[in-house]
C-alpha cells in the first residue's frame, strides 16, 4: 500500500513536473470580474478555504470552489496555500464538519466547469492555472509573486 | 525449642544484643531508604506528570487549533473537559481571539501553558491551552508508592532481622552457650571434654572447643603429676612425722631467739618430768631449763664459731626433792630457703647412764661400809687440793682397842664401830672438809685451811665423841675406842702428798706407842717429831 502511493506520488510529481513545465503557470486564484474585492492577502484566502470566514472583506458572502476531478491542481493548491496534504485537508473537514458552522468549499468538475461556474456566480472563488485565467474572471491572489 | 530460646535469651545478653542491633539497623535503613524513596517517587512522579501532560496536549493539539482557529467553543469545551477528566488535571483552559474556555473552577496552581499552532499558517500562535496538573493527585500517588515500598522495606527488614536473629541463634549463640555451659560444668581432673557443636567441625566456634580440650589435657596432666607429688610428700610427711613424734628424744625447732616453732612428744614429756608448763620460749637454746646454761651457751657459742655441731651433756633444772635429769644436747643451726636461721635442738635423756657413771664413781670413791671417802676419793681431794696449792692438815686417825672389839665381839660389831666413828666424823667436820676411810681402822681427815689451833681444835673434840662409850644392842654392852691421830700440814710439812701422809703416819705412831705413857695425848703434829723418832718409825 506504502509502495503504491509511494508510486503514486512518484507518477504524480513527474506528472506535475511535467505539467509545470509544459504549461509553465502558477495557480491563481479569481473571482468573477465584476467582485469589488481587488485583493486578497493570503490568510484571507486561507480563512475563506478553510471555512473561517466565508466572505470577502467587503463583508459579502463567498463561495470558495475546489476542483473535484483534478487532482493534480488540487494538491498543488492545497500544498501552497496551507502546506498540507489532501487527505489532512480532508480529515480537518470531517472534524470540522460536525460542529456545523463550517463548510468544505463547494466542487466543479474542471477548470472548464470553474470558469463557468465562476462566471455566472457573482460571489465565487477559485483556483485555476494562471494559463486558463480568462476575461470574465479577475486574479484576485497569486503564488509566489 | 522456645523455652530454650527464652533461657538463653535471658541467659546471654549477646542474642539479645544483637537482635537490638540488627532490628534497629533494619528499622533506620528501613526509615531512611522509604524516605528516600519518597522523594525519589515524588520527583519521577512530577516528571512523569509533566511529561503525560505533554503527551495529552500533543493528543489533543489538533483538535484544540481547529476549535481555536474557527473560535469554536463547544469544541474548546470538548477538548478542556477532555482533559479534566484525567486523573492528572485538575483543570484546563483554552484561551482564542480573547474567548476564555474552562472546564470547572479549580484554581490553577503551578499551571502548563502551551501555545495553539495555527493549523496552516506556520509559527502562528492563534491562542493558549492552559493546563492545571493535579498537584495533589500526585503528591498522593508518589506518598502511596512510597508508602507501599516502605512496607515491603519493613516487612523485609523484619524478615530479615528474623532470619539474622535464628541464624546468630542456630549457628553463633546456641553452640557458644552450649559450650560455655558445658565449660561451667567441667572440673578439670574429671576427665570431662567440651564437644564440638553441629557443623563447626572447621569453624572458630570448633577451633575454641578443641583449643579448651587440649587446655583441658594439659591441665590434667598437671593436676595428675601434682596429686602424685603431693601423695608422696604426704607419704614422706607421714613418715617423717612418725620419726618425730615418735622420738624418745625430745626434738624442738626454735628461732635463734628462743622463739618454739616445732617439737614433739618428748619434749612434753620431759617439761612434765620438770614439772613445767608449755611456754613459747624458754630463752635462747632452752637456757632456762638448765642447771647451768652458761655452760650450755659457752659450749653451743665455741661449736657455732667454729661451723660445728654443739654437742653436751648438761643437767637440767629439776627441784631439789626429784631425781637429776642429765641430757645430751645436740644443736644445730639450719638455715631454710627463706634464708632464715632456726636451731634444732635435740636432747638425749643420759640420766640413766649418769646415773650408773656416778654410782661407779661413787664406789670407787666412797667407802660401802662408812659412806666417807676410801682411800681413793680422798686421794683424788688431795691431789686436788695440791693441784690448787691450798693449805690443808691431813689428819691421820687410827682407832684403839678396835682390834680387840673386832674379835670380842665379831665382825658386825667392828663394823657398827667403824659406821659410828664415821657418823662422828661427819658430825664434827666443818662443811669446807672432807673425811675419808684409809682403811682398816684408819680415817684421813683433811682440814681446808686449817692451822695448828683449829686442827687441835677439831680433833680434839672427835676423840671426845669417839672415845664416848658405845652401846652394842646385840651384846647388851658398852664398848669405848679411843683414836690416836697424826696430823701433818701442807705446804709446810711438804709439798709431796705422799711425804705429807708419811708424816701424819709417823705422828699418829707414836701418839698409839705413847698411848700407855700418855693416855691423855691423842693428838701429835710431825712437826713435833724429831729426826731419831722418824728413823725408827722406819725401820719399825
Amino acid at each position: 500500500m506504502l509502495q503504491l502511493t509511494l508510486l503514486k506520488t512518484m507518477i504524480l510529481m513527474g506528472g506535475l513536473s511535467f505539467t509545470t513545465l509544459a504549461i509553465s503557470s502558477e495557480l491563481v486564484l479569481v473571482v468573477h470580474k465584476d467582485n469589488p474585492t481587488s485583493m486578497l492577502s493570503r490568510s484571507q484566502v486561507i480563512d475563506l478555504y478553510m471555512g473561517k470566514y466565508v466572505a470577502f472583506p467587503d463583508g459579502s458572502k463567498a463561495v470558495p470552489v475546489d476542483i473535484e476531478n483534478d487532482l493534480v491542481i488540487r494538491t498543488k493548491f492545497y500544498d501552497s496555500l496551507v502546506g498540507m496534504s489532501l487527505a489532512r485537508v480532508n480529515a480537518y473537514w470531517s472534524k470540522v464538519k460536525f460542529s456545523g458552522r463550517a463548510r468544505p468549499p463547494t466542487q466543479q468538475k474542471d477548470e472548464k466547469a470553474i470558469l463557468a461556474f465562476v462566471k455566472q456566480t457573482e460571489n465565487a472563488i477559485a483556483y485555476i492555472h494562471e494559463s486558463s485565467v480568462t476575461d470574465d474572471v479577475k486574479v484576485v491572489y497569486r503564488f509566489y509573486e | 525449642m522456645l523455652k530454650w530460646f527464652i533461657v538463653s535469651m535471658n541467659k546471654s545478653a549477646l542474642l539479645v544484643r544483637l537482635a537490638i542491633v540488627i532490628g534497629f539497623a533494619s528499622i533506620a535503613i528501613g526509615f531512611l531508604s522509604s524516605q528516600l524513596f519518597y522523594k525519589l517517587t515524588f520527583n519521577q512522579e512530577v516528571a512523569i506528570t509533566q511529561q503525560s501532560l505533554g503527551s495529552l496536549y500533543k493528543t489533543i493539539a489538533a483538535t484544540a487549533a481547529t476549535a481555536a482557529y474557527l473560535a469554536e467553543k463547544d469544541l474548546a469545551q470538548e477538548v478542556v473537559d477532555g482533559l479534566a477528566t484525567n486523573e492528572v488535571v485538575l483543570n484546563a483552559k483554552m484561551n482564542f481571539e480573547n474567548i476564555d474556555v474552562v472546564s470547572n473552577t479549580n484554581t490553577f496552581v503551578e499551571p502548563v501553558v502551551f501555545p495553539i499552532q495555527s493549523l496552516f499558517e506556520v509559527d502562528k500562535s492563534i491562542g493558549t491551552l492552559v493546563i492545571a496538573p493535579n498537584i495533589q493527585y500526585i503528591e498522593e500517588r508518589a506518598r502511596q508508592l512510597a508508602f507501599d515500598n516502605s512496607k515491603a522495606m519493613i516487612l523485609q527488614a523484619f524478615v530479615v532481622t528474623i532470619v539474622a536473629i535464628f541464624v546468630a541463634f542456630f549457628l553463633i549463640t546456641r553452640p557458644m552457650i552450649e559450650i560455655a555451659r558445658a565449660l561451667h560444668k567441667t572440673v578439670p581432673g574429671e576427665g570431662n571434654r567440651l564437644t564440638v557443636p553441629d557443623f563447626h567441625q572447621n569453624s572458630e566456634l570448633g577451633e575454641l572447643v578443641n583449643d579448651v580440650n587440649v587446655l583441658l589435657d594439659k591441665t590434667e596432666q598437671q593436676f595428675t603429676r601434682e596429686r602424685k607429688l603431693r601423695k608422696e610428700i604426704e607419704a614422706l610427711e607421714k613418715r617423717f612425722r612418725m620419726l618425730f613424734e615418735n622420738s624418745m628424744s625430745p626434738i624442738i625447732l626454735m628461732e635463734p631467739r628462743g622463739n618454739i616453732i616445732l617439737f614433739n612428744v618428748a619434749f612434753e614429756t620431759i617439761l612434765e618430768k620438770l614439772n613445767l608448763q608449755l611456754k613459747k620460749s624458754f630463752g635462747p637454746l632452752l637456757e632456762n631449763l638448765f642447771a647451768e646454761p652458761e655452760k650450755l651457751l659457752g659450749c653451743v657459742e665455741l661449736a657455732f664459731a667454729n661451723d660445728e655441731i654443739a654437742t653436751g651433756e648438761f643437767k637440767l633444772q629439776t627441784s631439789e626433792d626429784s631425781a637429776s635429769v642429765w641430757v645430751q644436747v645436740v644443736v644445730t643451726s639450719v638455715v631454710n630457703e627463706d634464708l632464715r636461721e632456726y636451731y634444732q635442738i635435740t636432747l638425749h635423756d643420759i640420766s640413766k647412764r649418769k646415773k650408773e657413771l656416778e654410782s661407779l664413781a661413787y664406789q670407787a670413791d666412797y667407802d660401802k661400809l662408812t659412806k666417807l671417802y676410801n682411800r681413793q676419793g680422798l686421794e683424788k681431794e688431795i691431789d686436788v687440793f695440791a693441784e690448787q696449792q691450798r693449805p690443808f692438815c691431813l689428819a691421820l686417825i687410827d682407832l684403839n682397842w678396835f682390834k680387840r672389839i673386832n674379835d670380842i665381839y665379831g665382825h658386825e660389831s667392828g663394823d657398827e664401830i667403824l659406821i659410828f666413828v664415821a657418823d662422828r666424823i661427819k658430825k664434827t667436820l666443818r662443811t669446807q672438809d672432807f673425811g675419808g676411810r684409809w682403811g682398816g681402822d684408819e680415817f684421813v681427815l683433811l682440814l681446808d685451811g686449817a692451822d695448828e689451833a683449829t686442827t687441835k681444835d677439831i680433833v680434839t673434840r672427835l676423840v671426845q665423841r669417839i672415845s664416848k662409850p658405845y652401846f652394842l644392842r646385840k651384846f647388851n654392852q658398852n664398848v669405848a675406842v679411843g683414836a690416836s691421830v697424826g696430823a701433818a700440814f701442807y705446804p709446810e710439812n711438804g709439798v709431796k702428798i705422799q711425804e705429807i701422809i708419811n708424816l701424819a703416819d709417823q705422828a699418829m705412831y707414836i701418839v698409839k706407842n705413847d698411848r700407855d705413857t700418855d693416855p691423855e695425848k691423842s693428838l701429835k703434829f710431825a712437826h713435833e717429831l724429831v729426826t731419831q723418832e722418824i728413823i725408827h718409825v722406819k725401820r719399825k
